[in-house]
């Protein structure tokens, strides 16, 4: 099965700024895929070359099948995208631009277009400069969603919205995906990522560092573990695949290394087990994992503090 | 009081974020007034001219509803031709400056969220519109006392220099007190420059029908009483006391406004929009003729009506330039045939800059659509790149003919309906409409910029102001014929004082073509820009 969107090597270049140095993204039809990062990381540049509004310096990418920069129109009748930053025209109204978005972009549904924009619970008769920003992000999520396109590009869709109409959103998306259509979501709200993403691709600085079912993920990183036990839980810290292990009398919590789970579940029951819970890393935990070092890192707050001066 | 807490710190501010536009407006307004103040005495040397010229605008309704009442000019003297040559013209150049200022720092940044950023602040309710305001008034006192001082350095007289000076402040004064009670009323940034422009109109034409009917009509509008300070005639400077009353009542009126709305909104709520977009408006042209259509009905009316100004008044010059000498040999210069028909000519070249600063801004929409990035959403889509700049492009190039049309027809019909021959409509619509190729250039130029350098598509306003420049100047100053033919416009062939010459024409076209398709392809080959 082709690809429906594929990434490989990529590179971007601003000027002096690398915003991509040889990033990969490999999307398969039929799933929702988180593309995942920090601010900067390239996630909308990587998507603005992906629609063919960019043009890459080196790489590959290939969209449904073509090339996004030489095919772009051809290829945008079979999907619909959504921009991280919203800016509608202020005059018009919310409904004008919905159809005005959606036939631009080569027809919309009328019956879907009227059912989602009172599920976002939408005023189509208000003129988008009296939107707020949560609205304005309505505004493009419903053009693109009463789309009958293959293919979703969303570029963190659900900055702005309230938690019901995230939880709108995600089911929609959901919908989507048993229609049987592809969705590329980029976020960093998590919670959302893990509800609803098939596969994950996380990425910094303009390379991919992981990609991969949330599962696959989770192996390759660490469970918690919490346990109390008959006898004192002495011996652990000599297994290998052990993390920052905490005691507290008969109770231990500890970090365990995906590889090497196995061995130290049968330490802990031969020490009588009474207790015992254990839960997957969130996505907030690889995240800290794979930044972890910088949240830390000494330099990065002093320049922090350093700017703080200059603007008092 | 606390309602003004920070006052300070925002004025500091807004001069701090103003610094280049503010002396842009305080240099062109002063400068171009007395620039006209410096070339009165030749133009008009003794006695004898200054009795003509009076005689002449006494006597003329469309010079008196376009100039002023002309108070005392019973006893002609210079400094009445000064009030009649730019007092108006500087009133609403503050007034303008005025409502463009208070709006840009009020509604408009309450439009753009910046201002719940303040406001969120150690900033007291009334201190940003207060902040504005004292900056605006400062601008507008700046501009007066400059002119002033200018005034009596050309050698007028002391008090009338002071008293024309200061009608122009108090006006611009006053407008801004205007400009900030819209700004409370409306509930958008366009809907206060529309407004408070729309009153700027409303005070001209009531003075205007006023001044030609000598009737007293000209006491209910603000820039009546401006002008009624009689600067150069007995002044009474008690008329400048109203517009200051009515300018600290406005601005008063406007805080206490603001004390009964919520930051963001207005007075008047918004009215329900069209739920649904009508088929033609979902095309990239249709779209584009949608999000242009209100500046191109304003610039064909400002057009429409400024042709119909100089129709009015050509019939005139023939005997303005016949009482004055240099006069003449200014209009001999500039083209042969009879002296209404190179007026015409020249009139059609100031036209045609207008009408290239609507094509130029028509054009540049391609750069604001992509910067605020409300392109990408639609290059996302089905439409290509091309289609998507074509849409726009030909709004600016039909909307330069529907423009340069209105310019032509107005002229026509006036001086057709003062000359009683019809024959002049078509006449004098075909000299307006030969400019179009020049600005056709210019709109080719905007393209290219746009396509070639997209983060500085601005400059391409430099290229009318070169040919302004060369327009207005270019004799004037004596530039080299070599170095005036930059300009498109000089070779036009300058109806109805010429013949008509289709080869200049033709290459002006070719070029403007070459000029379109370098930017689009340009535009086809680079990055969309992003922010």
């Amino acid at each position: 099965m082709t690809a429906a969107i594929s990434c490989k090597d990529l590179v971007k270049t601003f000027g002096a700024t690398r915003a991509l140095d040889g990033l990969n993204l490999e999307v398969v039809p039929g799933e929702v895929h988180g593309f995942v990062g920090p601010n900067g990381a390239g996630k909308t540049v990587t998507m603005r070359i992906i629609l063919g509004l960019l043009r890459r310096d080196s790489g590959e990418v290939t969209l449904l099948g073509g090339d996004p920069w030489t095919d772009a129109v051809r290829l945008h009748r079979r999907l619909a995208y959504v921009p991280g930053d919203t800016n509608l025209w202020p005059n018009l109204t919310g409904g004008e631009i919905l159809d005005v978005l959606g036939e631009l972009r080569g027809g919309l549904d009328a019956a879907r277009r009227d059912d989602l924009t009172r599920r976002f619970d939408l005023d189509p008769r208000k003129k988008a400069r009296a939107y707020s920003k949560g609205n304005r992000q309505k505004v493009a999520l419903v053009a693109a969603l009463a789309s009958d396109a293959e293919l979703l590009v969303l570029d963190e869709p659900t900055s702005g919205l309230d938690p019901l109409m995230e939880a709108i959103f995600q089911d929609c998306i959901l919908t989507a995906r048993a229609e049987g259509r592809t969705v590329l979501l980029s976020s960093h709200i998590l919670a959302e990522v893990e509800k609803i993403c098939d596969r994950v691709t996380i990425i910094r600085r303009g390379r991919t560092v992981q990609t991969g079912t949330l599962t696959e993920l989770r192996h390759l990183t660490r469970t918690t573990i919490s346990a109390q036990t008959l006898r004192p839980a002495d011996g652990l810290t000599e297994l290998p695949g052990v993390h920052d292990l905490q005691s507290d009398g008969d109770r231990v919590s500890f970090d365990v290394d995906g590889d090497h789970l196995d061995g130290v579940v049968r330490h802990l029951s031969g020490l009588g087990l009474r207790s015992l819970t254990s839960h997957p890393p969130t996505l907030e935990e690889l995240f800290l994992r794979h930044y972890g070092d910088e949240l830390g890192n000494g330099d990065d707050t002093e320049d922090r503090r350093d700017d703080g001066a200059l603007t008092r | 009081m606390t309602t003004l807490t920070g006052v300070g710190r925002l004025i500091r501010f807004i001069l701090r974020r103003d610094r280049v536009r503010l002396t842009v407006w305080i240099i062109a307004i002063s400068g171009v007034t007395l620039a006209s103040a410096g070339g009165l005495p030749s133009i008009y040397p003794d006695q004898a001219a200054v009795e003509s010229y009076v005689a002449l605008f006494g006597n003329n309704p469309a010079l008196v509803a376009f100039a002023g009442p002309g108070y005392g000019f019973e006893n002609p003297n210079i400094g009445l031709v000064l009030v009649n040559e730019t007092q108006l013209n500087g009133i609403i150049a503050l007034a303008l400056m005025s409502i463009f200022l208070v709006n840009r720092h009020t509604r408009a940044e309450e439009e753009s969220e910046r201002a719940e950023l303040v406001r969120s602040n150690v900033v007291g309710r009334h201190a940003p519109a207060a902040a504005a305001s004292a900056v605006i008034g400062g601008a507008n006192v700046v501009v007066g006392a400059i002119c002033a001082v200018g005034f009596v350095a050309l050698d007028y007289q002391t008090s009338g220099s002071l008293a024309l000076a200061a009608s122009m402040t108090s006006a611009g004064l006053l407008f801004a007190g205007v400009a900030a009670v819209v700004a409370q009323i409306t509930n958008s940034g366009r809907a206060t420059l529309g407004l408070s422009s729309a009153v700027l109109a409303l005070a001209f034409a009531i003075r205007a029908v006023g001044d030609v009917a000598d009737n007293g009509l000209s006491w209910l509008s603000p820039i009546g009483w401006a002008q009624a300070v009689r600067a150069y005639a007995d002044e009474r400077w008690w008329t400048l006391g109203l517009c200051a009353v009515a300018a600290a009542g406005l601005v008063m009126g406007a805080f206490w406004l603001s004390t009964r709305r919520d930051l963001g909104s207005g007075l008047v709520p918004p009215r329900p929009g069209r739920p649904r977009a009508p088929a033609w408006m979902t095309r990239p042209l249709g779209l584009a003729f949608r999000l242009q259509r209100g500046a191109l009905i304003g610039w064909t009316v400002a057009l429409g009506l400024m042709g119909f100004l100089y129709g009015s008044i050509a019939q005139d010059i023939e005997q303005m330039v016949e009482d004055n000498q240099v006069m003449a040999d200014v209009f001999e210069r500039l083209g042969g045939g009879g002296l209404t028909d190179s007026f015409f000519a020249v009139v059609m070249g100031q036209l045609g800059l207008m009408g290239g600063a609507f094509a130029i801004s028509s054009a540049l929409r391609l750069a604001t659509e992509e910067a605020v990035g409300r392109a990408e959403p639609i290059l996302a889509g089905t439409t290509s790149r091309w289609r998507w700049a074509a849409g726009h492009l030909a709004i600016a190039a039909l909307g330069t003919i529907v423009t340069m049309s209105a310019a032509g027809l107005g002229i026509g019909i006036s001086y057709a309906a003062i000359t009683n021959d019809a024959g002049q409509i078509p006449r004098l619509l075909g000299a307006a409409l030969v400019t179009v190729p020049a600005i056709l250039v210019l709109l080719g130029i905007a393209v290219a910029t746009f396509g070639l350098f997209p983060s500085g598509a601005r400059a391409a306003w430099g290229a009318l102001a070169l040919a302004a420049g060369v327009g207005f100047f270019g004799e004037l100053v004596k530039l080299p014929v070599w170095t005036r033919q930059i300009s498109p416009f000089e070779h036009v062939p300058a109806l109805p004082a010429e013949d008509l010459a289709l080869l200049p024409l033709v290459v002006l076209t070719t070029i403007a073509a070459a000029a379109v398709a370098l930017g689009l392809a340009s535009f086809r080959a680079r990055d969309l820009r992003a922010d």
